[in-house]
């Protein structure tokens, strides 16, 4: 759904520059949509020298991005409206 | 008729594992009491130490390769082993999640913090901070943390609308705030003596600041606490202070016979970059009788530069041109390691504390050997 924190196979998650596929992907996605570098140079640039790093950016679904679009965007607001206006009726009741 | 003591040749021989087409050779090692008759093999400290080595080819904080030279499988072995299993790190254990309204849930979420890497204090680290047991009375668990055996952390982060953002934005990490949570979101909550040890640049922070741990969308907040406690690998792969922790065998390239011209440039490709180099045949060389250089001075000849970035694909064995004239194989006791930090520990300071406990856990075992003749 989104990307794994750590390499499933060697635990790989964190180098300063590079090396989290936790990190790599927006850094993936962005030298693949700005700099139009194909899949394979963008992980060598990236440093992800490793075919098991390298799959599970590669491969990656990023699903998530699908999921939030149904998220209550509002709904969630509007709930604590109406719930403020509730309460201040009842305390102009009492 | 008195044992001959074995030729420097023969030793050599006997330490190399041979790697032909499809078949590998002389896998075990036969440097143990009584497999020679005549020769004494027993094990003798003088000994070891003369042969051993270690010698170091890159030493970076999260990224070290050396080489153990004359030891055996089984000890180099142990060292990878308590490297991945043994060392203790300090990682996230307990989540409490007072509110998490995202599309992540509750326990994926957890989970993912877990896997994050942490730095810190190498003094409070290593020193100060101890194991945590979980007491056998669960109702005692509150009372069971204490400021050496529990960091707590915190994680709270909403998203909202970005007043600000130009309209018709797309990008949502820029339309609202908060919209992706990082790693470096997480707040460290130093307790009693904590702040002495975890205070400035030795802070208990995410090694790598970047780490994506969810996406929001406005009106979503995660709000959850966090106690980290010391383990080990072998409780889970999050305590392991290493990446990965392997070696392999020092590969072996001997020419046997002259290989040249356009063959040597093709024997050159066989192998990774810079293994095999390109020399030009000497006068002195081709002088020689018998040395198969005859007549062919000033062509280019094909050398072993450096066998240790070979990968032993055997690509060279599959050419019938080099057939009889290439012997693959690989050392028995040279050991390449390559050790990569997850961050909290040196590499380097992994390996030496890999010996450390290889050297308390022989000690351990002593003291019952002899508990159990006693």
């Amino acid at each position: 759904m989104i990307i794994p924190i750590r390499c499933f196979s060697c635990g790989k998650a964190c180098r300063l520059r590079h090396w989290v596929t936790g990190d790599l992907w927006e850094k993936f996605i962005k030298l693949i949509e700005e700099d139009g570098l194909t899949d394979g140079d963008a992980l060598d640039q990236l440093g992800c020298k490793r075919y098991c790093c390298r799959r599970m950016v590669m491969t990656h679904v990023d699903l998530i991005e699908k999921l939030l679009k149904y998220t209550p965007d509002g709904r969630n607001l509007k709930k604590l409206e109406i719930q403020a206006r509730d309460l201040e009726k009842q305390q102009q009741m009492m | 008729m008195p044992h001959k003591p074995p030729t420097k040749e023969e030793l050599d021989r006997r330490k190399i594992i041979g790697i032909h087409e499809e078949t590998i050779t002389n896998v075990t090692s036969s440097d143990i009491p009584y497999h020679y008759p005549g020769e004494d093999h027993s094990w003798d400290i003088e000994k070891f130490r003369k042969g051993f080595s270690v010698e170091f080819h890159q030493n970076d904080p999260y990224e070290a390769s050396f080489s153990l030279i004359g030891c055996d499988a089984s000890i180099a072995n142990a060292f990878r082993r308590i490297m991945i299993a043994d060392i203790p790190t300090l990682a996230i254990e307990t989540v409490f999640i007072n509110n998490n309204t995202s599309v992540i849930q509750d326990e994926v979420l957890a989970h993912r913090l877990g896997l994050i890497p942490f730095k810190g204090g190498r003094e409070g680290l290593h020193n100060f901070l101890k194991w945590w047991r979980k007491p056998a009375d669960e109702s005692q668990i509150n009372s069971s943390y204490y400021d050496f055996n529990t960091v707590s952390l915190r994680l709270d982060v909403k998203c909202e609308h970005n007043e600000n953002a130009t309209p018709g934005e797309k990008d949502p990490t820029k339309l609202y705030k908060h919209a992706h949570v990082y790693a470096r979101d997480i707040e460290f909550c130093p307790v009693g003596r904590q702040e002495k040890y975890f205070s400035g640049a030795d802070a208990i922070a995410p090694v790598n600041p970047d780490i994506l741990i969810a996406k929001l969308r406005p009106g979503q907040e995660i709000s959850l606490s966090m106690h980290m406690h010391k383990g080990v690998g072998s409780d889970h792969a999050k305590f392991s202070p290493v990446a990965t922790a392997s070696y392999r065998l020092m590969p072996v390239i001997s020419i046997e016979r002259p290989i040249l011209g356009k063959d040597a440039e093709k024997f050159a490709r066989c192998f990774p970059p810079g293994v095999i180099g390109l020399e030009k045949v000497t006068k002195k060389e081709a002088a020689q009788k018998g040395s198969g250089y005859e007549g062919h001075e000033g062509e280019l000849k094909a050398v072993v530069v450096d066998p240790m970035r070979d990968t032993v694909s055997r690509e060279c064995l599959r050419h019938p041109e080099f057939k009889d004239k290439v012997k693959l194989g690989r050392r028995r006791d040279h050991f390449i390691f390559l050790v990569e930090s997850t961050g909290q520990w040196e590499s380097d300071a992994i390996f030496i504390e890999a010996v450390a406990h290889l050297k308390k856990k022989a000690k351990d075992l002593e003291k019952q050997v002899i508990n159990m003749v006693r």
